[in-house]
């Protein structure tokens, strides 16, 4: 198995890309803390995977959560092995359009989340002698699109080379440090867009490979970043988005 | 193995240069074991078959399924009938794997055209015949498929060898295209950009100082091995990338993600 023997905390991991990831990793042979806001679905979530997996109530933009959640890791299952950012938030409108809360509620759970969580998780990874952090952030953090909102491609940059920062800052202790960037996927983030089908056949039409991508589209490269598979792999962005930001 | 199938299951792979050039596991013989390991049927080609025949048997030593084939990947007829020779042992095409490659040094006032040209044709007009050979396979084959191709690091950034550096830049444009090209034939096109990994590829140029100095030059402060990049390949060429297509995918230990003055050891590898 991939993962056998490593523990994985994934954020809103009760639906999702990040859902999909939990179950796969238990597979895998991982045991795995979902932490979210959702806290029933969460609760359903675990239920369903069964004994290696346990939920914990994870607001990202709370350090305390945080803190929380990388105990019930330690203290459940002995250790941290691996940390998926995958909590995240859409938004659309215009510069001009957006409000200063709305910007920083954003970037709060989107980027800020992303680096509470990495902090809290790096003195439990040292101890487990390395480990593996996967951001997910989003092609959007790599181009422009009008269609989006300056604070969710903005936090998705931000994620990018937070990314990289990290990486570099503990690569010497073992804890590697990828972005994954995924394009256009069916989960309940992106429900509202998709409901209307004008947008989707714009958006497909985008999409070299033809499809909108699935929530497994996403965790089996995260699988691959968690894995020591990809032991020799750090700072580097993960691109699946059926083909869209190759053309 | 975990409670499910093996990844690449049902699968025909294509690996070129799947021979290791000297003692060691290369990219394109880590690639093949990994592939037969997970189930894919693997066709073995390489100019010299006889290093084609010790991946063979390392594949043989697990009870996987592959076989030979000579071939040189810088001649049309050699690549239609290595695709023929897929179709004709396994009876469909998946999975090629573009390894065949070669290190150029020199700047471009060094480098004699005769160089130029040779390194062009190797790391570069391989890939496009090898594919013209067998992207009508796949797509006959009627599963859709994956092309992975080797580039480097060296393709990202300047490198101290300049037809290398040059050769490998168009690998990455040509994947990109490709992936383009052929997305709506569902054949996924990606590229794996290898740097600071120890091959016999460039095990010639090398001393244990110099592989000293590349592995503090990682920001991971570990030396590569063709496992890295084989893996990324089986990742890349499997179904659980059926979404990934036209990406570069750096297997360097961090070193593209640091700012290039960083470890100023690389520039002072010129001549090794």
């Amino acid at each position: 198995m991939r993962l056998e023997g490593k523990v994985a905390l994934i954020s809103g991991g009760s639906r999702g890309m990040g859902a999909f990831e939990a179950e796969l990793f238990v597979k895998e042979g991982a045991k795995v803390v979902v932490g979210d806001v959702r806290e029933e679905e969460g609760r359903a979530l675990v239920d369903k995977i069964g004994g290696d997996a346990v939920f914990v109530r994870l607001d990202v933009t709370s350090e305390s959560d945080w803190a929380a959640a990388v105990n019930e890791s330690v203290d459940r299952y002995g250790k941290l092995d691996i940390l998926v950012n995958n909590a995240g938030v859409s938004a659309r409108g215009s510069i001009e359009e957006t409000t200063v809360a709305e910007w920083d509620r954003v970037m709060d759970i989107n980027a800020k989340g992303v680096f509470l969580g990495t902090r809290q998780a790096i003195p439990e990874m040292r101890k487990a002698g390395g480990g593996s952090i996967i951001n997910i952030s989003s092609q959007l953090g790599l181009v422009g699109m009008s269609e989006s909102s300056p604070q969710y491609q903005a936090s998705k940059g931000a994620v990018r080379i937070f990314t990289k920062s990290a990486a570099v800052q503990y690569a010497a202790e073992g804890i590697r440090v990828n972005s994954v960037h995924p394009g256009p996927i069916v989960t309940p983030m992106t429900e509202a867009r998709r409901s209307d089908a004008a947008v989707q056949e714009v958006m497909i039409s985008r999409i070299p490979l033809g499809r909108y991508g699935e929530s497994e589209d996403v965790a089996y490269g995260v699988l691959y970043l968690a894995s020591d598979e990809s032991s020799f792999v750090t700072g580097s962005e993960l691109v699946i988005d059926g083909g869209w930001t190759a053309q | 193995m975990a409670d499910r199938p093996p990844r690449l299951e049902g699968k025909v792979a294509i690996v070129t240069g799947a021979g290791s050039s000297g003692e060691g596991i290369g990219n394109g013989k880590a690639a093949s074991i990994l592939f037969a390991r997970e189930g894919a049927k693997v066709l073995l080609v390489d100019f010299q078959e006889d290093r084609a025949r010790e991946t063979l048997d390392s594949i043989h030593e697990e009870g996987g399924v592959a076989s030979t084939l000579q071939g040189d990947m810088t001649k049309i007829d050699d690549c239609e009938r290595m695709a023929q020779t897929a179709m004709e042992r396994y009876g469909r095409v998946d999975i090629l794997d573009n390894n065949v490659g070669i290190s150029q040094r020199g700047t471009v006032v060094e480098v004699s055209e005769e160089d130029w040209d040779k390194v062009m044709t190797v790391n570069l007009k391989t890939i496009l015949l090898a594919s013209k050979a067998t992207i009508p396979h796949i797509i006959a084959s009627g599963g859709g498929g994956a092309i992975v191709n080797i580039a480097s690091i060296a393709g990202l950034r300047a490198h101290s060898s300049t037809p290398y550096t040059t050769s490998k830049a168009g690998v990455i444009g040509l994947t990109f295209s490709m992936a383009a090209d052929h997305a709506a034939d569902n054949i996924r096109v990606n590229v794996i950009a290898p740097g600071l990994v120890y091959t016999p590829m460039v095990a010639p140029r090398m001393n244990d100082d110099l592989r000293q100095l590349r592995t503090d030059a990682a920001p991971l402060k570990t030396e590569g091995t063709g496992w890295d990049v084989g893996y990324a390949a089986l990742f890349l060429a499997s179904d659980e990338a059926r979404w990934i297509t036209g990406i570069c995918l750096p297997v360097d230990a961090g070193l593209t993600s640091v700012h290039p003055g960083t470890f100023t050891p690389m520039n002072q590898q010129t001549r090794y």
